[in-house]
């Protein structure tokens, strides 16, 4: 009897034991890894594929984009703009600059230079050239990506730093630091809707100074 | 007898369980849950929460859980014994919750967060998020910039137990850490607190008198540490706060504290009002479960418009 029960006590641990499975810990470590939130793979994962293509796509004249947010702010909203949807975040915009360097503020690590488009020598908008680059505007402009998929607001932050640590190590860095004031600016980018009595600041994702 | 005797206690059991569990059922309730109004942003929410409800014709049962999951737990079970037809949360922990927002879902009361997440999507019905990140890096982009992107500074951490200190402390350093220059001779807890906040501050300023800024994780201790740099005649010390509150809106005025960025805590409270009101009589629930809500950057130029954690047009 106490056999036959010891034995019925072996066979139900068998039984459970069939619905485990080994895995190897290397494994596990690499599957978890693999998982493992990684926002700068993310960001230049997507870089040629997505982020690049989206901008040149959606992205309008400094100019057209500027006047349109003046006359219809719905309108430049729609046609350039993005924002988390439901949140406070300011409108960001998609806008090609073509103009002057006017003045280089090169000293601060959040280095940028003041470009003038239309031609009264005046400044028009401020272009970030790093290393340090303020606000995450890269990541606010892209209609593709959503606070909702993401974890939590560390994440999300995170993600919207890649931009800047990207654009950083390959556009900006290649930039030369001296005699910029007068250069003709070529770029691609994105910028928040400024304060009132504010410049605009951008952040190019591509970048030509010269000539 | 015998019988008769147990029926008589079960029932006398359950009258007890009855009005213990239901002392007072509403029709038409909403709870609103948060920390401590000790701290003035907290009262904020459930101030604005409490008077969005009762404009739309609610009852309203306002309680504190201090932070505690557990308490958070009893809470819970109160607003549902209490037939909540909604649940208004500030939450005290983005893990800790997750169950106690689930165990109101189970029980048919929806949750409707402010101010904090939780780990998890599809608990909660809807989840107004203060970006605490967004806040803490436009403060430390303004405190780099007051401090000339170099010198000796002082971090106060709040209490550790909570996710915001963490997340504004991340929030900071993501910024403050690409200037090489910036050097971080001391960093503290003190707890959120204003009493604490001015002790530590005497101590680090002793140790390390060659200070030229502070950064805060919140306003209380901000206020604590301007009063122990002022006291030990210190009034080139920059200090940056965080939360917007009305004292640290009149230190600015005052050219003591240089800034600090507020979150919209009467605001969202009163959004997430709306949304319970939409989603038990309608049934709809918001397009998105989260939305964040970035933070403002408060300092000489615009804190004369500030008052109560909103600012005017």
């Amino acid at each position: 009897m106490l056999q036959m029960r010891a034995a019925a006590v072996f066979f139900a641990l068998c039984a459970a034991m069939t619905g485990c499975k080994f895995v190897k810990t290397a494994d596990q470590q690499a599957q978890a890894a693999a998982q493992a939130f990684d926002p700068d793979r993310l960001v230049s994962g997507s870089w040629e594929s997505k982020v690049l293509p989206y901008l040149k796509e959606r992205a309008g004249s400094f100019e057209e984009v500027t006047a349109l947010i003046a006359s219809n702010p719905d309108a430049a909203a729609q046609k350039f703009g993005h924002k988390e949807r439901g949140g406070t975040a300011p409108w960001t915009y998609a806008a090609t600059v073509k103009g002057r360097i006017v003045t280089a503020e090169t000293q601060s690590r959040a280095a940028y230079v003041e470009v003038d488009i239309n031609g009264d020598g005046k400044p028009d908008l401020r272009v970030a050239i790093g290393p340090a680059i303020r606000g995450t505007a890269l990541r606010d402009s892209l209609g593709f990506v959503n606070f909702n998929e993401f974890k939590n607001q560390i994440d999300w932050a995170q993600y919207g730093k890649s931009f800047n640590t990207y654009v950083n190590a390959n556009v900006l860095e290649r930039l030369p630091r001296d005699g910029l004031v007068g250069k003709r600016l070529d770029a691609l980018g994105a910028f928040p809707q400024p304060s009132s009595g504010e410049l605009p600041q951008f952040v190019p994702v591509t970048i030509t100074v010269g000539g | 007898m015998k019988l008769t005797r147990r029926l008589t206690l079960v029932a006398f059991g359950a009258a007890l369980a009855a009005t213990t569990a239901m002392p007072a059922f509403a029709a038409n309730l909403i709870a609103i849950i948060t920390p401590s109004h000790d701290n003035p942003f907290f009262k904020a929410e459930a101030v604005g929460a409490e008077k969005k409800a009762k404009e739309l014709g609610y009852e309203t049962l306002v309680l504190v859980h201090d932070d505690d999951g557990n308490k958070q737990s009893q809470l819970i079970d109160t607003a549902i014994g209490r037939g909540a037809k909604a649940i208004i949360l500030d939450n005290a922990g983005s893990e800790v919750s997750i169950a106690a927002v689930q165990k109101a879902k189970d029980a048919g009361v929806p949750s409707f967060l402010i101010d904090r997440e939780i780990n998890a999507t599809g608990v909660a019905v809807s989840q107004i998020v203060s970006n605490n990140y967004q806040g803490a890096q436009l403060g430390a982009e303004e405190f780099v910039k007051l401090m000339g992107e170099k010198g000796n500074y002082v971090e106060l951490l709040g209490r550790e137990a909570d996710l915001n200190a963490g997340i504004r402390s991340k929030g900071y350093h993501d910024v403050i850490d690409d200037y090489p220059q910036m050097k971080m001779v001391s960093q503290q807890s003190a707890n959120w607190s204003q009493t604490e906040g001015y002790s530590k501050m005497e101590t680090i300023l002793q140790a390390n008198p060659n200070i030229q800024g502070v950064i805060a994780g919140n306003d209380t201790m901000a206020m604590g540490a301007i009063a122990a740099l002022q006291a030990a005649g210190r009034k080139d010390v920059i200090v940056v706060g965080f939360d917007g509150s009305n004292d640290v809106r009149d230190s600015i005025l005052s050219g003591g504290i240089k800034a600090t960025v507020m979150q919209p805590a009467y605001a969202q409270a009163q959004l997430a009002v709306e949304q319970a009101h939409a989603f038990i009589t309608t049934g709809k629930k918001p397009a998105d479960e989260k939305r964040l809500m970035d933070c403002i950057l408060i300092n000489a130029a615009n804190a004369k418009k500030l008052e109560t954690f909103a600012l005017s047009q």
